[in-house]
């Protein structure tokens, strides 16, 4: 349904959790299209759905205009998240302008390439003051730092990138992108969006140091090999007096670990690294994105408290970069490993409460393998992390 | 907690990013100096351009460039944002630049971003040099594997040669044998190779080489082994739970052999033999490839296209066999091959026309050997050419001396010419100076040749036989009837003969289907205006049903045995005087 009198910006948030692809697709798609056809749709769409179908008959519905999105880890929409369910965030609108690209990398090759393909539909779009350059990528593809600096090669430093790394439900198996009703792997999809109101970004992550900060003594891309010249596994291990079927056994590593990450020094900030595997041979853990040999790292500690604050504050933290200007909608995107925290605490129903964002703004998102937020500087890669955009 | 300062690790962490394995070093290292301070812009500038530059659009980079004289602290785009700036020298390198949009470097970050800089440009040259070091190591590598290969790999198939194939053996001999599994080699070797290259050519051969090498390597499972160990010698190393296995095995390589073969579309019928070999405890690698050679050369021996196991009794005959080849060699050095004649007699009139020359060995230890006592070593030994040149030499000799008074002419020879002999391109030469030498009268010589010869269309066989007509010799057409010759060669090359294979005339009286060929053969030959001969003619009837049915001339023990050219010169003149009813002395 179209209103005669459709604003100039909205954004717009639907969900199903019907497994049936032509009746979720419907379901989530109602409230988007009672403002019109939106500009761009994005979708999120755990692997338990069709997502061939679901990404064709979203294509169909919306004709012309722009469709990506993603395989996810849970899905997020305001107040609680889903599991096996889809979520369609959409915005449209004359205030918006959006074209959209995808690049296709591989395991070998990584995403750099991928993502600077991907990045150039913004070539298409004339520059406005508020253009910004939405990405999802495959979360299972090499370093994840490669399609931060693949974007940003093209993009430059005036345009802000936001964006997730897709997730495949924890199965760490495989991921999926989606573009124009096509299904890939191995790629980048991208939406640069230009708007004549601001577009603001909003980072937390409510991690803090465990440890004494250690030098990063020889790490090889996303697997660290030593801390302070010692084993890193060793040293992982021993900081958090791990118990010891965690010192023996992977899927128990892997369970321990989602909610014990890595931190990186940066100048002004901690940036925060996923820890998914341990090798028990050669005494190395494995993490989603690069740990630079030489850098200072920390081991991280939270609790469900610090991460809900996280996810509470990000939101108000993105709303206060839109210039005074009212939110008309979110998009959360927030690591799978926090969900993990939350839901051994048995607190996942609380995990989207955003007191400070007002009744009635649409809000979506999606749990994810890597989150991307770059405002200042040219990294922009994180882990563990909430990041939120917000759309005036 | 204690809290380190960020710049502590900056200079680590952008040194580590120089790997000698990553052809994008310089990019990665540009940006993690972006990422650890936060700088949104970095760039390497050389000769007022950029060798590489991140944060900034190709529209924008151009403001940059503008400010590189004047070293300028702030960029401001077109957009507005402002950018502080940090120029690092990197020495002939050029100029490490670097911006942040929050704020100024203060002194501690400029301190550390000189010295990036100056490494920068150090880990650049340390990572030329080990660059420059790497690709000669490369390079080194490279030539010691090629070198390897070369020594161990066969140029022409790409399988392991023979010093590969023995170190193999060697280390399998050697090495624990297992009780369930016995070490076979199979040594396969092309039958009639040298003539594909001789009559072919040598590019056939290696296609053949290259088809055979890519069937064996197909059907060799690992850990067995094949290779080549030179010419048209294939080995396959094997491991066989069973030793009856091998028979088999080689039995189904044959069959594969000729069927792929035949599929090449290469105009000629290939076959190979096999010869297998079983190792023993005491075998050196040596040993048993000589040991498979001799069962190689027995399965040639009883016929080729077939296979032969190992036995104690071959090393003797191989032996012996070597030792005829060598005499053979010397033999035709000496004179000892010499043309015998066998008469050819007109079947109107009874007298001798001519004569067929055929080899015989005069062998100072075993008296006079016949072709099928030495024609295979000769074969094997590749001196067929030899022995049909000896032959046409000593009969056109020795004949040219004969007495033709009565007759005014030498009477007709027919030589017979290998299908080797007839693809020489040296034939012509050869033949013209022969009639040169002996005065020999080219209209009366005869060249025979097979059908099979005839058909395997052999270009420079074909450019012979045209090229005989111009000498004035004819072709006379051996064996015919046998194998598969088509009309149109007959009128398309100089035939002034066919001779009906002895085969058929054997029938003659016995078989009405020998009959009706002969007589449509003798009927074809005289519409195309051919004369014929009949071969292998032993009794009246034989000769009686050929004059009836209009044959020319007749040959076979009835009108006289192969002689020397004493014995024939003699029965010549006889069967003339005969003819003239004259008696002349001796």
């Amino acid at each position: 349904m179209t209103t005669a009198t459709e604003p100039t910006r909205w954004v717009r948030v639907g969900t199903s959790s019907n497994q049936d692809p032509e009746r979720a697709v419907a379901e989530a798609l109602a409230p988007v299209l009672e403002l019109g056809q939106p500009k761009l749709a994005v979708l999120f769409c755990s692997p338990a759905q069709d997502l061939t179908q679901v990404s064709r008959l979203v294509k169909a519905a919306i004709g012309e205009n722009e469709v990506i999105g993603c395989s996810s880890a849970g899905e997020l929409i305001r107040d609680h998240a889903l599991s096996g369910g889809l979520v369609i965030w959409a915005l449209g609108g004359e205030g918006f302008k959006v074209t959209t690209g995808f690049g296709l990398g591989s395991p070998e090759q990584g995403l750099r390439n991928a993502a600077a393909q991907a990045a150039s539909c913004i070539e298409q779009l004339e520059r406005r003051q508020h253009t910004l350059l939405f990405l999802l990528a495959d979360g299972l593809c090499g370093d994840q730092m490669e399609v931060v600096r693949g974007a940003y090669d093209v993009c430059g430093a005036q345009v802000p990138l936001i964006g997730g790394c897709a997730g495949d439900d924890m199965a760490l198996q495989s991921t999926r992108q989606i573009h124009a009703g096509a299904l890939l792997t191995h790629a980048v999809v991208a939406a640069a969006i230009t708007s004549d109101a601001p577009l603001a970004i909003g980072i937390a992550h409510g991690w803090t140091p465990l440890s004494e900060p250690m030098l990063v003594t020889d790490s090889q891309g996303t697997t660290v090999v030593s801390l302070d010249d010692r084993p890193a596994l060793d040293v992982y291990l021993d900081a958090y007096d791990a118990p010891a079927e965690v010192r023996e056994d992977p899927a128990a590593f892997f369970r321990f670990a989602h909610t014990r990450p890595i931190g990186i020094a940066r100048r002004n900030r901690t940036e925060i690294r996923y820890v998914y595997s341990a090798d028990y041979d050669k005494r190395t853990v494995t993490v989603f994105a690069e740990v630079p040999q030489g850098a200072m790292a920390y081991l991280m500690q939270g609790s469900c408290t610090s991460v809900l604050e996280a996810t509470a504050e990000v939101c108000a933290l993105a709303e206060e970069s839109l210039e005074g200007h009212p939110a008309c909608g979110f998009m959360v995107l927030e690591c799978v490993a926090r969900k993990s925290l939350l839901d051994q605490e048995g607190l996942l129903d609380a995990s989207l409460r955003l007191p400070t964002v007002k009744e009635g703004i649409s809000v979506g998102g999606f749990y994810t393998y890597g989150e991307i937020a770059r405002t200042d500087g040219a990294g922009g890669l994180h882990n563990q992390t909430v990041v939120a955009l917000a759309v005036a | 907690m204690s809290s380190a300062p960020w710049s502590l690790h900056l200079l680590g962490e952008v040194l580590s990013a120089f790997s000698v394995e990553s052809p994008t070093a310089l990019r990665d290292v540009l940006s993690r100096v972006a990422e650890a301070v936060d700088a949104e812009i970095t760039a390497i500038l050389r000769h007022d351009a950029f060798t590489l530059c991140t944060g900034l659009t190709r529209e924008e980079q151009p403001a940059l460039l503008a400010l590189v004289e004047g070293r300028a602290a702030t960029l401001t785009l077109p957009a507005g944002r402002t950018y502080h700036l940090f120029w690092a020298s990197l020495g002939d390198q050029g100029l490490l630049v670097v911006g942040r949009a929050l704020e100024a470097y203060n002194l501690e970050e400029r301190a550390l971003l000189r010295g990036m800089g100056r490494s920068i440009q150090l880990s650049t040259q340390v990572l030329d040099a080990v660059r420059a070091a790497q690709q000669a190591h490369q390079a080194e590598t490279v030539a010691k594997e090629a070198a390897i290969r070369e020594a161990t790999i066969d140029y022409l198939t790409g399988l392991p040669n023979r010093r590969m194939l023995l170190r193999h053996l060697d280390q399998l001999l050697s090495g624990d044998q297992s009780p369930d599994q016995q070490l076979v080699v199979l040594f396969i070797d092309l039958d009639r190779f040298k003539q594909i290259n001789d009559i072919h050519g040598h590019k056939t051969g290696d296609r053949v080489l290259h088809t055979v090498a890519a069937h064996l390597r197909a059907i060799t499972r690992p850990p067995d082994v094949v290779g080549r160990i030179s010419g048209d010698e294939f080995l396959m190393v094997l491991m066989l739970k069973n030793p009856s296995d091998a028979e088999q095995l080689a039995a189904r390589i044959l069959k594969h052999l000729e069927t792929a073969l035949s599929n090449q579309g290469f105009g000629f019928r290939m076959s190979a033999s096999i010869g297998i070999a079983l190792a023993d405890a005491n075998d050196t690698p040596e040993m048993l490839l000589d040991n498979a050679d001799m069962a190689m050369y027995r399965a040639k021996q009883q016929g080729r296209n077939g296979f032969a196991r190992y036995e104690r009794s071959m090393r003797q005959h191989l032996e012996e066999r070597h030792q005829v080849q060598e005499e053979l060699r010397q033999g035709l050095t000496n004179h000892q091959l010499r043309a015998w004649l066998q008469p050819i007699v007109s079947a109107a009139h009874g007298g001798v026309v001519g004569f067929e020359a055929l080899a015989r060995w005069q062998h100072p230890r075993r008296g006079t050997l016949t072709p099928d006592q030495f024609l295979g070593v000769a074969e094997e030994g590749g001196l067929l050419q030899q022995i049909d040149a000896a032959v046409l030499r000593d009969a056109c000799t020795g004949i040219s001396r004969w007495d033709t008074t009565l007759t005014g002419i030498a009477p007709r020879l027919s030589v017979n010419l290998s299908a080797t002999s007839l693809a020489d391109p040296c034939l012509l030469d050869q033949l013209e100076q022969v009639l040169q030498q002996t005065g020999f009268p080219a209209g009366q010589l005869f060249v025979e040749i097979t059908e099979t010869t005839l058909v395997e269309e052999i270009p420079s066989a074909y450019d012979n036989i045209s090229a005989l007509e111009r000498l004035g010799i004819r072709l006379a057409i051996d064996d015919f009837g046998t194998g598969y010759s088509s009309l149109s060669y007959l009128k398309r090359f100089p035939v002034g003969i066919i001779k009906i294979d002895r085969s058929f005339v054997d029938g003659l009286g016995r078989s009405s289907e020998d009959e009706i060929i002969v007589e449509t053969v003798i009927q074809m030959a005289c519409s195309l205006g051919l004369e014929v001969v009949a071969e292998g003619v032993e009794s009246r009837e034989q000769e009686a049903w050929l004059r009836t049915c209009g044959c020319h001339y007749l040959q076979g023990y009835l009108y006289g045995t192969p002689a020397d050219l004493h014995t024939s010169e003699i029965a010549y003149r006889e069967s003339l005087n005969q003819q003239l009813g004259l008696v002349l002395p001796a």
